[in-house]
Parts: structure tokens; C-alpha cells; sequence
């Protein structure tokens, strides 16, 4: 951290000292200024952080990882996690299948329904989970005959025939409709970013198809917009509890509740474990984005702050 | 029958027509260039041509075969765009080799093709390079050659040197013709600018509203335009409306001016027209102060006083006030003008058969402002 805070300062000095009389004035002010506010930052979220990996080491009388073995040999921990990966990486896959495309599409073929698209995203907030949960259970669990007209009978087959209701793949589905906003705006700001109608228009005049295209010339220059995506998909289902709890469904964070009721040690090493691997997750992202041809231009910033 | 042709072509977005009933026939080898200001339609035709966008009503014939509603992607087009296009996350040898792997065609062949036509727009030194890497003509020249890789039948260009410098887009569009000549490739090329279009085209087809007013070789378009469109557009004038007193021998009256021109034979005694002569047609002369009346105006010969000197290097322009209402323009070359000075009194001259005769209706009047609005 040390580091980048003075990686900052340093960029500073530089943009300036091509003017020598101001050079002076800004290394005296730079020094002091920036660095207070930088500290007062780090240490805003970093003595949480220190103090809940403390708390998590000392079980009131000595240091040590009993916490952490007890985590790790926790029967529903070992459950629960890799289970909460999975809802998080089918989530993930079926909203990047489902945005990106119709995201270009919008682009491309439909910018009146931008407004529609952007309203529609901005819903997930104004409608609370747990009504949403309660939504659900109420059209999957007893289906009306409204509901199944409306639906074209595809919310009866689903209830009656798949059973979805309180299952699993439900929950992925509430789950797409919940991460929406982080995913469709940094998609459609990338889109919008990289000039998408003539770069697809130079693909088709060389002969390129709509697929093509897509794949291949769209996607690669969108890629740090849908890494954003994946990642607070990820991370949002990784969090979420009401409508998992409500559906009755076994999930991480419904064990770091029961685990926090019960052990408070233990929960401080859950999150300092879950935080660890979200930062393992972000820091192998950035060199991923880092890393693709091209990739070191202006454009390779995850908009993570401006989705939230 | 032409190369590429244009039959009865219209395109409306909503109830307003981009264009309107556009008949154009390119010959095979030839660079045609569509010149007219904004909103004129010009672009939507290269459009259409492209498969970018659909006509409402008419056909697109290329050599013979009826391409209107075959998809882009189908076409054998090669299109250099305004904002250059380049894939970003590809190297200028990979954006090249685009077109001719969609083709399937041989690794060893597409990287000689690459190699080739990096050599034909100067850029061998350049394949490894991102287009972030390179200048702006230097993004640009990886666009002509990416679109020149596919071989297509048609090369089409978008405004492509509007977004350069004054001194690349001069390089860089002496570089298009050459190529284009060198290759002998049928190309449309879509410019605003009059000075790009002249230099560069076997023909150009001036547009305005949706038509095109004139479709003529570039001399001619200077020399002899057929609209007043055309005349004000193309290259700077002085204009003079008024009646055509006598057609048959050649008369104009414009306010206090009577002007000799050439006889008209299409048009009719009494008929408003306006009457162009170009800047470098005109002479000046010194002249006295007591001659320097209007009543001494005689035909083809009218006093003022010099309001403005600009020397633009071969050529220096006088502005001549005349009256209130009217300033002329005079480009005089400069080794000439070391006598005159601002605020002297001169006298203009021009011969009759300098002077260019348009009928003037109200249409026409609003396309002369428009012109006048997109040349200024």
C-alpha cells in the first residue's frame, strides 16, 4: 500500500515539473497534502480489515489458527463454499451469455430501447430482494391462470413439470435479475466507449458475419467491460442471503450467519478468508486485462467504481 | 453497361428523403467522387452501395447483377471510414490479414498479401505496431490497405482524410489516387472538401439536398457549371444577380451595372439569373480619384477601393469594395500587386466570355445560401 501511495505522489511531481516555478511550491504541498488524505483513506479501511484478522487469530486468550483449522475441517463449510462458487460461476456464465449479446444488439440495431434497458436494470434497486423472493415463491409455487396465460405456459411447466420452485436453478435466475445493473451498464459503456457501429460495419465490409463479428471483433475490445461484469456478479452472489435463505437453500452466506451467531472467531476468519480470495479474484483479473494484446491502452480500466 | 450502377436509387428515414431518384453509373477503373455539404446525401449513397443501409426504392447493380439487398458482408466491398476503424486489439498486420482469413486463405499466402500492401502504403516497418501506436495517417494507410487485402471490386471511402492535418491529408490523398491508379480499382470516394475532390477525381458528382445537381469531370465542374449549386460551391465567386436584359446579345443588368456576357441561347429576355465570375478572372487596375465614381462604371468594368490585402503565396486576394452591397473578389498574381495597396481606388475588369449565366429560381436561391453557408 506504501507503495502506491507513493506511485501517486510521484505522478504528480511529474505532470508539473516540466514548469520549474512551480516546482518548489507543488513538492511542499504534494509531500504533505496528499499524503495525509491517503493515510487517513488506508487507514479508514484498513483498521476493520486489521482488526477483524486480529479478532480472528486470538480466541481471548492466545494467538494462534484454531479458527481457521476449525473452518477448514467444518463439515458445512465445505459444503456451502464450493456450492456458493458454483451458483456464482453459473450466474455468472448465464448473465454474461444473456447481456452481452443483447447489449450489442441494443447497440446496433435498437438504440430506442436503450431508455427500456436502462430503466430495466435500475429495477433490481427499487424492488427490495426479499419482495422479489416473495414474488417467486408466490408465481412459481402456485401459479394463476393470469400468470400462466401471461407467461405463455411456460411458468406452469416450470412449477409443475421441473419443479424449480426453491431450487437451485431458480436461484441462479433471481440471481441474474439481482446482478443486472453491474452487468448491462459496464457492458453498455464499453460499447458505447470503443465505437461499436463502425468497427462492426469495417467487419462486415471485409467480409465478417454478425457472429464473427461479435466474437471476434467486439468482445476482445469489450473484455475489461465484462470482466467488471463477471466480477460483481461474482462477487454479489458470493454476498447474497435474503432470497437464498428464503428459497431455504443451504449457501456461504447463509452459514457465515448461522457460524456468526454461534462462534464470533470463526466468522472474523471467514471474512478475512472470503476477502482474501476476492482480492486473489480482482488482483488475477487486472493481469488478465493487463496481459491481452493491446490491453495496455487507456481503455483497460475496470469500471467496478462507477458500476456500484 | 457501367461497372456500377445506380438506377432510380431513393432513401427515406421516417417521411424525409436522405436522397432522392439518383441515377449514377461508375465505369470499372474510374475515381468517382460524391462532393456536397453536409446533409446532402452523399454518404448515404456510399452507404447503400456499402449494404449498410437499404434504399427505399430503386437498384444497385455491379457488373451486371442486382446487389440492392445482399447483405455487407456479401459484398465484394472494401470500405476506409472517417474514424478509421482499425480493430484496436489487433496489429496493423493482423487488422490487414482480417479480410483473408475470413477468406480461409493460406497462412504463407496472407502473410506475403500483409507484407505487400504495407509495402504499397509505405508502412513496412509498421506490421507489429497497434493502431494506438500510430499516427492518425498512419492508421489511416493501414485501412486503405486492410480494405484493399479483400481485392474487392469496389474500394469506398467515407470522408477518410477529414480527421488528419492539412499537410497529411495532401500526402495522404495524392498516396490514395496513386494506389487507386496503380491497382486500377473502381473507387467512391464521399468528400465536403471541393480542393480534395478536384484534385483527386476523374469525375465528381456535386450533390445538394438529396440530388445531384452536377456529374461532370472536375475542369468541367470548375469551368462550366450547369447549376448555381455547383458554381457557388465548387471554388469562390462573384456573383451578380439580376435580369438577363438580351440572351441573344448578351446583356445583364444587375442594379447599376450592365454587364457583357456571353450570348445565351437556352435562356430568355427578362429572365432573373445570377451571372459568376471566378476570382482569378478578374484584373485590376489603378485609378484616379475623380474617375473613381460610380458613373464611370462602364461595361465590365467597375471601380471601388481596395478593403482587404491577403497575400496567399502564388496569389494575393483583394477584397474591392464596390457599394454597400456589394464586395468583390480578386486573386491576382503577387508578383503583380506590389503597387496596390488598401484603401486605393481601382478599377476591376473581366471579359464576357469569363462570366458564367445561371437562371435563377427560388430553389436555386436556396441552395446558394446554403453553399455560401457551407463554403464560408
Amino acid at each position: 500500500m506504501e507503495v502506491s501511495a507513493q506511485g501517486v505522489t510521484q505522478q504528480n511531481t511529474a505532470n508539473v515539473a516540466t514548469s520549474p516555478k512551480y516546482k518548489d511550491q507543488t513538492k511542499r504541498r504534494g509531500f504533505g497534502f496528499d499524503k495525509i488524505i491517503l493515510t487517513l483513506v488506508l487507514l479508514y479501511l484498513l483498521i476493520p480489515l486489521g482488526a477483524t484478522f486480529i479478532f480472528s487469530i486470538n480466541d481471548g486468550k492466545n494467538f494462534g489458527l484454531s479458527s481457521f483449522q476449525s473452518i477448514i475441517n467444518d463439515a458445512d463449510f465445505i459444503t456451502t463454499f464450493p456450492f456458493s462458487i458454483e451458483l456464482a460461476i453459473a450466474t455468472t456464465i448465464l448473465m454474461v451469455i444473456l447481456i452481452t449479446p443483447t447489449a450489442y444488439w441494443i447497440q446496433m440495431r435498437l438504440p430506442q430501447a436503450r431508455p427500456i434497458m436502462d430503466f430495466l436494470t435500475l429495477v433490481p434497486f427499487g424492488v427490495p430482494a426479499i419482495v422479489m423472493a416473495f414474488g417467486l415463491i408466490q408465481v412459481y409455487g402456485s401459479p394463476n391462470t393470469l400468470v400462466s396465460v401471461l407467461s405463455l405456459g411456460l411458468v406452469p411447466f416450470l412449477s409443475n413439470q421441473l419443479n424449480v420452485v426453491n431450487t437451485p436453478p431458480l436461484l441462479i435466475c433471481a440471481y441474474v435479475i439481482i446482478a443486472l445493473p453491474f452487468t448491462y451498464r459496464p457492458i453498455d459503456n464499453n460499447l458505447r466507449a470503443i465505437n461499436t457501429r463502425v468497427l462492426t460495419e469495417a467487419s462486415y465490409s471485409l467480409g465478417s458475419g454478425w457472429w464473427r463479428t461479435f466474437l471476434t471483433v467486439v468482445i476482445p475490445n469489450i473484455w475489461p467491460g465484462i470482466i467488471s461484469a463477471a466480477l460483481l456478479t461474482f462477487a454479489t452472489v458470493m454476498g447474497e442471503f435474503t432470497i437464498a435463505s428464503l428459497f431455504s437453500i443451504y449457501t456461504f452466506p447463509i452459514y457465515l450467519d448461522v457460524t456468526g451467531q454461534n462462534d464470533a472467531h470463526k466468522a472474523a476468519a471467514l471474512t478475512i478468508l472470503s476477502f482474501t480470495i476476492t482480492l486473489i479474484c480482482v488482483l488475477g483479473i487486472i493481469l488478465l486485462i493487463r496481459l491481452r494484446p493491446g490491453g495496455a491502452g487507456k481503455d483497460s480500466q475496470i469500471e467496478i467504481g462507477a458500476a456500484k | 453497361m457501367a461497372f456500377l450502377e445506380l438506377e432510380n436509387i431513393s432513401k427515406y428515414f421516417g417521411r424525409n428523403a436522405a436522397v432522392e431518384q439518383i441515377n449514377l453509373s461508375v465505369e470499372r477503373g474510374e475515381f468517382l467522387t460524391l462532393l456536397g455539404p453536409s446533409g446532402c446525401g452523399k454518404t448515404t449513397i456510399l452507404r447503400m452501395i456499402a449494404g449498410f443501409e437499404t434504399p427505399s426504392e430503386g437498384n444497385i447493380l455491379l457488373d451486371g447483377e442486382d446487389i440492392t439487398n445482399r447483405a455487407a458482408s456479401k459484398r465484394p466491398m472494401g470500405m476506409v471510414f472517417q474514424a478509421y476503424a482499425l480493430f484496436p486489439h489487433m496489429t496493423a498486420e493482423q487488422n490487414i490479414a482480417f479480410g483473408l482469413s475470413i477468406q480461409h486463405k493460406p497462412k504463407d499466402f496472407i502473410k506475403r498479401r500483409c507484407a505487400e500492401l504495407l509495402e504499397l502504403v509505405g508502412l513496412s516497418d509498421k506490421g507489429d505496431s497497434f493502431p494506438h501506436q500510430l499516427s492518425g495517417g498512419q492508421q489511416q494507410r493501414v485501412a486503405l490497405a486492410r480494405a484493399l487485402a479483400v481485392e474487392p471490386k469496389v474500394l469506398l471511402l467515407d470522408e477518410p482524410l477529414s480527421a488528419l492535418d492539412a499537410k497529411v491529408r495532401v500526402s495522404l490523398r495524392n498516396e490514395i489516387r496513386r494506389v487507386q491508379q496503380q491497382l486500377k480499382m473502381t473507387a467512391i470516394y464521399v468528400t465536403h472538401d471541393q480542393e480534395e475532390a478536384l484534385a483527386i477525381s476523374d469525375r465528381i458528382a456535386v450533390m445538394a439536398k438529396g440530388h445531384i445537381e452536377q456529374l461532370d469531370h472536375p475542369e468541367e465542374i470548375y469551368s462550366n457549371p450547369r447549376t448555381v449549386f455547383s458554381a457557388s460551391f465548387v471554388g469562390s465567386s462573384n456573383q451578380f444577380r439580376g435580369i438577363l436584359e438580351s440572351a441573344q446579345d448578351g446583356l445583364f443588368q444587375a442594379g447599376d451595372f450592365l454587364l457583357s456576357v456571353p450570348p445565351q441561347q437556352d435562356l430568355k429576355d427578362g429572365q432573373q439569373v445570377m451571372v459568376l465570375v471566378r476570382p482569378e478572372e478578374m484584373s485590376i487596375s489603378p485609378t484616379t480619384e475623380s474617375e473613381a465614381s460610380l458613373d464611370h462604371n462602364t461595361r465590365n468594368h467597375i471601380n471601388g477601393v481596395i478593403e482587404l490585402r491577403t497575400f496567399l503565396g502564388p496569389f494575393t486576394r483583394f477584397h474591392i469594395h464596390v457599394n454597400e452591397q456589394l464586395t468583390l473578389t480578386a486573386d491576382i498574381p503577387s508578383q503583380q500587386t506590389r503597387d496596390y495597396f488598401v484603401a486605393q481606388h481601382i478599377v476591376l475588369s473581366f471579359s464576357p466570355k469569363d462570366c458564367q449565366v445561371l437562371p435563377l429560381d427560388s430553389n436555386e436561391s436556396s441552395l446558394v445560401k446554403l453553399a455560401e453557408r457551407e463554403t464560408v
